[in-house]
C-alpha cells in the first residue's frame, strides 16, 4: 500500500468541544499515528476559513484523506465532503468522528473527554485509512409532483408547483377538495371568510391545466428513490373503482389532522349532555347562521374550554396551537349574533403567538368576555343544572386567578378540542418511508434548519401533520415544499449517493439468499450465469444483504467489513 | 375531591352594575399583576387592586362587600400608569368605593344617589327649595326682622340655629353610625372562620381617630400633595365645624368677634377655599391620576362644598360689613346648600368616606392581627413537638 | 485506579444515532465509556463486528436500532433481532455474560433513553467486571 498522507483536523466549535475536550492534546496524541502528516487544531472547521485550510492542507501538502474530529456526521458531512471536492479531492475521503453531540456536550470530566475524543478520533483515522473513492451517479428528475392531500396545505403546494411548470398528481381521499378549513366560518384573527379562502384555491386547482385532481382516492404503494418514484392510486367511488400509476419525481405529504374525541374527557359530559358541543360542531352552527342550544333557544350564558385533550398528561402533552385564537374568535362571534349573551372563556393560558393576536384577545376582553384561568391537572367538571337554576348546565372551575372555587352557568358550552394525528398516519409514514414522532406527527430533517424536507430524499412534509399549526404557518410550509421542489426539478436530474451495496460474481454463489432479504427488491438473480446482482439505482445501502451473505460477496460501499473493523481496532485502541 | 357545594356561583351581571358607579374597562385586566406589584400598600393580607377587580370581575359581590381592600386604597394612580390593558384599576377601586357607600347604607337611598345623578341633584336641589322654604317661614312666622342679624329680634337667632344645628348633627351621626354598624358586620362580624377577641378591638381603638385626623397612610404615597391638599381642606373643614357648632354664637355677636375665633375662622376660610378651588381645577383639568375620572358624585360634592363655603363666608363678611338684611338673605341660601349637602352627602354619598376610611385601617389592623394570632396557634403543637425533639 | 468497562456501541443512522445526537443536543450526560460507531442500519451488523470489538478489548457492547415497526429502511431491525438470540447463544457458550452484549431500541426522539440505556448497561459491565476474553488473552500472552 503505498504511503497515505492523512490529515487531522479537531474542531473547537468555539467552546463547544474545547471546553470540555483538550483539543491540543488529541492533535499531539494522533500526531504520531501512521499516516497522519497533518494535526491541527482550529476554531471553527465548518466556517469558510476552516474549510479553505482543509483545501488547502490537500492541495499543499498532498493529502489524500481527511479525518475531521467535530460535532456529528449528520451536520457536517456534507460539507467537508464538498470541501474535499472544490480541493480535487474524491469527496468519500473523509471520515468524522462525533466529538461534540456524543462526548463534549455529554460528558463533563475533561480528563476523560479528552480520551472518548482521542479513541474517536483513532477510530476515524483507522477507518478512514480504508476507504475508497466513490463516484456518484446522475439520474434523471422527473418533474412531476404527486401531493398526498387536498386541504389548504395540499392545494397552496399543488398551485405553487404547477405555477411553477410541473405537472402534479393530488390525490385526496374524501370527495371533495378543502380539508378541515372547509368545515369553517370565519378565521381568526382578522375574521376573514374561510369559505371564500377555500373557494378560490378550490377553483383554481380544478381549473389549472397541470394539476390532475384524484378525489376518492388513495395512494397504495410508492416505490422508487428521490427523481424516480411509482405512485400507485386506488381510486373507490360508489359503485366503481379504478387503480392508476404514474411516476414522480418528489412527494408532498400534506394528510392533516383529525380533532380529538371529546368524549374521552369524561367529565365534559360530551356526548351525554346535549349542550356541549366541539369546535367544528359550533362551526356548522355558525355557518348555518343559528347559534342555538339543542332544545332551539337561544343561550344567554356560553361558555368555552380550552386545551380538550392537549396539554394534558393523560391525553396529549403538546399545545394544539389554533385554539385559543379560534376560542377568541368564538367568544366574538357569539357576542355578534346574541348582544346580550354572556360569555366565559375558560382556559390554561393565553397562546397569543401571531400576528394580530394579542390586540385580538384585548378586542375579546373589551366585548366583556369573562376570562377564567384553571390549572393544567385540575380540569373544570360540567353538570346538568338544577331546575331552579336559570341555565341549563353549571361548570364548576377551581379558578386560579382569583383562588376560588367558582360555578359558570351554561347554556351552551364549546369545547375546544386539540388536533390528533390521523389514525392512518401510520400507514401513510410507512408508505413513503419517514418517521413518525411520539405524538404521531411526521419527523423533519431538521426542527430548526429544515422544516419541510425529511430523511428521505425526495418526500416532504407540510402544514399539521408535521405539527399542529394554523393556517398562515399551514401556507408558509405549502409554499417552502412546493419551492424546495422547484428548485430540485429545475436542474432536470439528480445525484444519487454513491454508497450502495456491490456484489462481487466471483465470490457470489447464486444461493440468493439476499434476493429475498432486501426490502426494495433492488437484488436480481441472473439464472444464466447463476449470481445475483445488485441494482445500484434502487439500493439504499442498508446493508441487509452485506451481513447475511454466507460467501461475504456484497460489499457495502463505505461501510465495508474492513472499515468497520478498522474503526472498532481504533476506538479500543 | 371536590366539594360541589362550596362553590361560589360568578355573576357576569355585576360589572355592568358597577359601570354606573365608574367603573371603566375593568374587563380589560388579565391579571399580570403589575397593579398590585407597583401599589405601594398592597402587601399580605390585602393584596390589591387585583383581587378585588379579579371578584368584580366574576361578580363575586358578597367577597366585595365583605372586603376592605378598596378602603385602603388612596387612589395614588400608580396602579392605572403600570397597567398594560388600560383597565384604570385606580378607578375601579374608586367606584367599588362608591359601591360599598351604597351597599353599607340600609335605606337604599345610596344606591339611588350613586345610579343616577340626577336623582342626587333633584334631591340637592328638593332639599335645597324645602330648606329655604322652612327657615323663612318659620323666620317670617316668629316675625324676625330681616334686616337684624343678631340678638333678639335676630331673623335667624344663633341660639335656634345652634340647636338646628345639632339635631341635624345628631340625625346625621345615628344614619353614619347604623351603616358603620352595617360595614362591621360585611368585613368582620359576619366571618366565622375569624375569631376576633372583643380586647383586640379595644387595643387598636386608637387608631380610629390617629388615622382620622393624620391620614397618615395617605402620606406614604409617592406623591405628598394630594395628602397635604386633602389634610388641609379636612383640618379647615373640622376648624370651620368646630366653630360652627360650638361657637356659633361667638361668631355671629356683634362688632367684636373674639381674636382666636378670627384667626381659626380665616385659616379655616383660606383652606377651604384654596383646597376645593384647587380640587375643581384638578377635575376639569384632570391634572392628577385621581382627578382624571370624575363621576356625578364627586362633581355635586366638590361643587357643593365650594358653594357652602361661599357662602358661609359670604354671608359673614356681609355681615361684618354692615349688610344685616344682605348677609340674612345670603345665610338662608347658605343654609340651601348646608342642609341637603350634610343630610346626603354625610350617611349617603360621598361624605361617608370620613368614617369607612378611618374604620377600614382599624379593621384591617385589628383582623391583621387576629389573623397572625391565629396561625401563631395553629403553629403551636408543631413548635411544640420541635422544640421537644 | 478502579475499573472502567470499555464499551463500543453500534448505532443505526437513522433513529439510535440521531437520538444519540439529540441528548448532545439536549446536553442529557451519561457515562463516557461508550465509542460509537455508526452503521446505516441494525442490518448491516454482522456478529463478526461484535466478536471483533470483545476480542480487541471491549467489556461490553451495546447495539442500538429502530423500534420495530420503524425501521429506516422498513424490516432491517428485524433482520437483527433474528439474529441477536443466536449472536447470543454463541457467546454464552464462550463464556461471556449475557449483560455484556445488549441490543436496544431507540428512536430519534428519545435522547433521554439512550442515555439511560447506556448508563444502565456499562454500570451492568462495571459490575461484572473486566471481559473474561481479556483474561484469557493475557493469560496468553504471559504464557507465551
Amino acid at each position: 500500500m503505498e504511503e497515505q498522507r492523512i490529515g487531522v483536523y479537531v474542531c473547537q466549535c468555539g467552546t463547544n468541544i474545547a471546553k470540555v475536550v483538550n483539543c491540543e492534546e488529541v492533535v499531539r496524541a494522533v500526531s504520531d499515528q501512521p499516516g497522519v502528516v497533518v494535526a491541527k487544531t482550529y476554531k471553527y472547521m465548518c466556517s469558510n476559513p476552516g474549510q479553505e485550510m482543509i483545501v488547502a492542507d490537500i492541495q499543499e501538502q498532498g493529502l489524500d484523506r481527511v479525518v475531521v474530529a467535530a460535532c456529528s456526521p449528520r451536520m457536517h458531512e456534507p460539507t467537508f465532503r464538498k470541501a474535499l471536492q472544490s480541493a480535487g479531492l474524491n469527496p468519500y475521503f473523509v471520515e468524522m468522528a462525533n466529538i461534540r453531540e456524543q462526548c463534549s456536550w455529554v460528558h463533563d470530566d475533561p480528563q476523560v473527554a479528552t480520551e472518548k475524543a482521542r479513541a474517536l478520533t483513532y477510530g476515524a483515522l483507522r477507518r478512514v485509512a480504508k476507504h475508497e473513492p466513490l463516484e456518484r451517479m446522475s439520474v434523471e428528475m422527473c418533474p412531476d409532483v404527486l401531493v398526498i392531500g387536498g386541504g389548504v396545505c395540499g392545494m397552496t403546494a399543488a398551485l405553487e408547483l404547477a405555477d411553477g411548470g410541473n405537472r402534479v398528481y393530488l390525490v385526496e381521499r374524501q370527495g371533495t377538495l378543502g380539508g378541515n378549513v372547509a368545515r369553517v366560518d370565519l378565521t381568526a384573527p382578522y375574521l376573514d371568510s374561510a369559505r371564500d379562502l377555500i373557494t378560490s384555491l378550490v377553483t383554481r386547482v380544478e381549473e389549472h391545466k397541470r394539476i390532475d385532481v384524484l378525489l376518492h382516492s388513495e395512494v397504495s404503494s410508492l416505490e422508487g428513490f428521490v427523481g424516480n418514484f411509482t405512485a400507485t392510486v386506488e381510486t373507490i367511488w360508489g359503485d366503481g373503482a379504478s387503480v392508476s400509476q404514474f411516476k414522480v419525481g418528489n412527494v408532498v405529504v400534506a394528510t392533516g389532522y383529525k380533532e380529538f374525541d371529546a368524549s374521552r374527557v369524561v367529565h365534559y359530559g360530551y356526548g351525554k349532555l346535549p349542550n356541549v358541543v366541539t369546535s367544528f360542531e359550533f362551526e356548522k352552527m355558525l355557518r348555518a347562521g343559528r347559534v342555538q342550544t339543542k332544545e332551539g333557544k337561544i343561550p344567554q350564558y356560553v361558555a368555552i374550554i380550552h386545551c380538550v385533550g392537549s396539554r394534558s398528561k393523560e391525553f396529549h402533552t403538546y399545545c394544539s396551537r389554533v385554539c385559543c385564537m379560534t376560542a377568541l374568535k368564538y367568544a366574538h362571534e357569539v357576542k355578534s349574533a346574541i348582544p346580550d349573551c354572556y360569555v366565559s372563556d375558560v382556559y390554561i393560558d393565553m397562546h397569543a403567538f401571531g400576528k394580530g393576536h394579542e390586540d385580538f384577545y384585548k378586542r375579546g376582553s373589551e366585548a366583556k368576555t369573562l376570562f377564567l384561568m384553571y390549572a393544567k391537572n385540575d380540569h373544570p367538571v360540567i353538570r346538568k343544572a338544577g331546575p331552579g337554576d336559570d341555565c341549563d348546565m353549571l361548570i364548576e372551575v377551581n379558578e386560579k386567578l382569583s383562588g376560588e372555587q367558582i360555578e359558570i352557568p351554561a347554556d351552551l358550552v364549546i369545547l375546544m378540542v386539540g388536533m390528533e394525528a390521523r389514525e392512518d398516519s401510520e400507514a401513510v409514514a410507512r408508505l413513503v418511508n419517514i418517521s413518525r414522532d411520539k405524538d404521531g406527527w411526521f419527523i423533519e430533517s431538521h426542527p430548526k434548519l429544515d422544516p419541510v424536507a425529511t430523511t428521505t430524499d425526495g418526500i416532504y412534509i407540510a402544514g399539521v401533520c408535521a405539527a399542529p399549526k394554523d393556517i398562515p404557518d399551514t401556507v408558509a410550509q405549502a409554499r417552502a415544499a412546493a419551492g424546495r421542489i422547484l428548485a430540485k426539478t429545475i436542474r432536470g436530474s439528480i445525484e444519487i449517493d454513491a454508497v450502495f451495496a456491490e456484489v462481487d460474481e466471483d465470490m457470489c454463489s447464486g444461493c440468493r439468499v439476499c434476493n429475498t432479504l432486501c426490502p426494495y427488491s433492488a437484488i436480481t438473480y441472473d439464472p444464466e450465469k447463476k449470481k445475483s446482482t445488485v441494482i445500484s439505482a434502487v439500493c439504499k445501502a442498508c446493508g441487509a444483504c452485506v451481513a447475511a451473505c454466507p460467501s461475504s460477496a456484497i460489499k457495502a460501499r463505505h461501510f465495508t467489513d474492513s472499515q468497520i473493523f478498522a474503526q472498532i481496532e481504533g476506538v479500543l485502541a | 375531591m371536590r366539594r360541589p357545594s362550596m362553590a361560589i356561583r360568578v355573576n357576569p351581571k355585576l360589572i355592568d352594575e358597577l359601570e354606573l358607579y365608574g367603573a371603566e374597562d375593568v374587563q380589560n385586566c388579565y391579571h399580570c399583576g403589575n397593579c398590585s406589584a407597583v401599589c405601594p400598600f398592597s402587601k399580605e393580607p390585602y393584596i390589591f387592586p387585583r383581587r378585588p377587580m379579579r371578584y368584580l370581575q366574576m361578580g363575586l359581590e358578597d367577597k366585595l362587600k365583605g372586603s376592605l381592600e378598596p378602603w385602603l386604597c388612596y387612589y395614588c394612580g400608580q396602579c392605572s400608569e403600570e397597567c398594560p390593558r388600560g383597565a384604570e384599576p385606580g378607578e375601579t377601586m374608586m367606584s367599588l368605593r362608591r359601591w360599598l357607600t351604597s351597599k353599607y347604607d340600609f335605606s337604599g337611598i345610596s344606591r339611588l344617589f350613586y345610579k343616577s345623578g340626577k336623582i342626587e341633584l333633584l334631591a340637592v336641589i328638593g332639599g335645597a327649595l324645602l330648606t329655604a322654604l322652612a327657615f323663612v317661614l318659620w323666620a317670617v312666622l316668629r316675625g324676625g326682622n330681616i334686616h337684624s342679624y343678631s340678638g333678639e329680634n335676630a331673623f335667624l337667632p344663633a341660639a335656634s340655629i345652634h340647636i338646628f344645628d345639632w339635631a341635624l348633627a345628631g340625625v346625621l351621626l345615628a344614619l353614619l353610625l347604623t351603616n358603620c354598624v352595617r360595614m362591621w358586620w360585611f368585613t368582620m362580624g359576619r366571618d366565622k372562620r375569624l375569631k376576633v377577641p372583643f380586647w383586640l378591638y379595644l387595643k387598636g381603638l386608637y387608631l380610629l381617630p390617629l388615622h382620622f385626623l393624620t391620614q397618615k397612610r395617605y402620606a406614604k404615597c409617592e406623591h405628598k400633595r394630594p395628602w397635604a391638599i386633602h389634610l388641609a381642606l379636612m383640618l379647615s373643614y373640622l376648624i370651620m365645624l368646630v366653630l360652627i357648632m360650638f361657637f356659633l354664637g361667638v361668631m355671629w355677636s356683634g362688632p367684636e368677634i373674639d381674636w382666636r375665633v378670627h384667626v381659626f375662622g380665616y385659616l379655616a376660610t383660606v383652606g377651604l377655599l384654596g383646597t376645593t378651588i384647587f380640587a375643581l381645577r384638578g377635575r376639569l383639568k384632570k391634572s392628577e391620576p385621581h382627578y382624571a375620572h370624575s363621576h356625578e358624585t364627586d362633581w355635586i360634592f366638590l361643587v357643593l362644598l365650594i358653594f357652602v363655603a361661599f357662602t358661609g363666608i359670604l354671608q359673614h363678611i356681609l355681615h361684618r360689613v354692615g349688610f344685616d338684611a344682605a348677609a340674612n338673605v345670603t345665610y338662608i341660601v347658605h343654609l340651601m346648600g348646608v342642609v341637603p349637602m350634610l343630610g346626603l352627602e354625610v350617611p349617603f354619598s360621598k361624605w361617608s368616606h370620613l368614617a369607612y376610611r378611618p374604620l377600614a385601617m382599624y379593621f384591617s389592623a385589628v383582623r391583621a392581627e387576629a389573623m397572625e394570632r391565629e396561625e401563631k396557634k395553629a403553629l403551636e403543637p408543631a413548635m411544640a413537638a420541635q422544640s421537644a425533639a | 485506579m478502579s475499573y472502567e468497562p470499555k464499551m463500543v456501541g453500534f448505532l443505526c443512522n437513522w433513529c439510535s444515532y440521531t437520538g444519540a445526537d439529540l441528548a448532545g443536543t439536549s446536553r442529557i450526560h451519561y457515562s463516557p465509556n461508550i465509542r460509537v460507531i455508526r452503521v446505516m442500519c441494525t442490518a448491516r451488523i454482522d456478529p463478526t463486528f461484535v466478536l471483533k470489538a470483545l476480542r480487541d478489548g471491549a467489556d461490553g457492547v451495546l447495539i442500538c436500532g429502530c423500534h420495530p415497526g420503524d425501521c429506516h429502511y422498513s424490516e432491517g431491525n428485524y433482520k437483527m433481532m433474528r439474529r441477536y438470540p443466536l449472536l447470543k447463544k454463541i457467546l454464552a457458550d464462550y463464556g461471556i455474560e449475557p449483560a455484556r452484549v445488549r441490543l436496544e431500541w431507540v428512536s430519534a426522539s428519545e435522547g433521554q433513553r439512550f442515555a439511560d440505556v447506556v448508563n444502565d448497561m456499562t454500570q451492568r459491565v462495571r459490575e461484572l467486571g473486566p471481559s473474561p476474553i481479556q483474561q484469557v488473552l493475557a493469560q496468553d500472552m504471559a504464557e507465551r
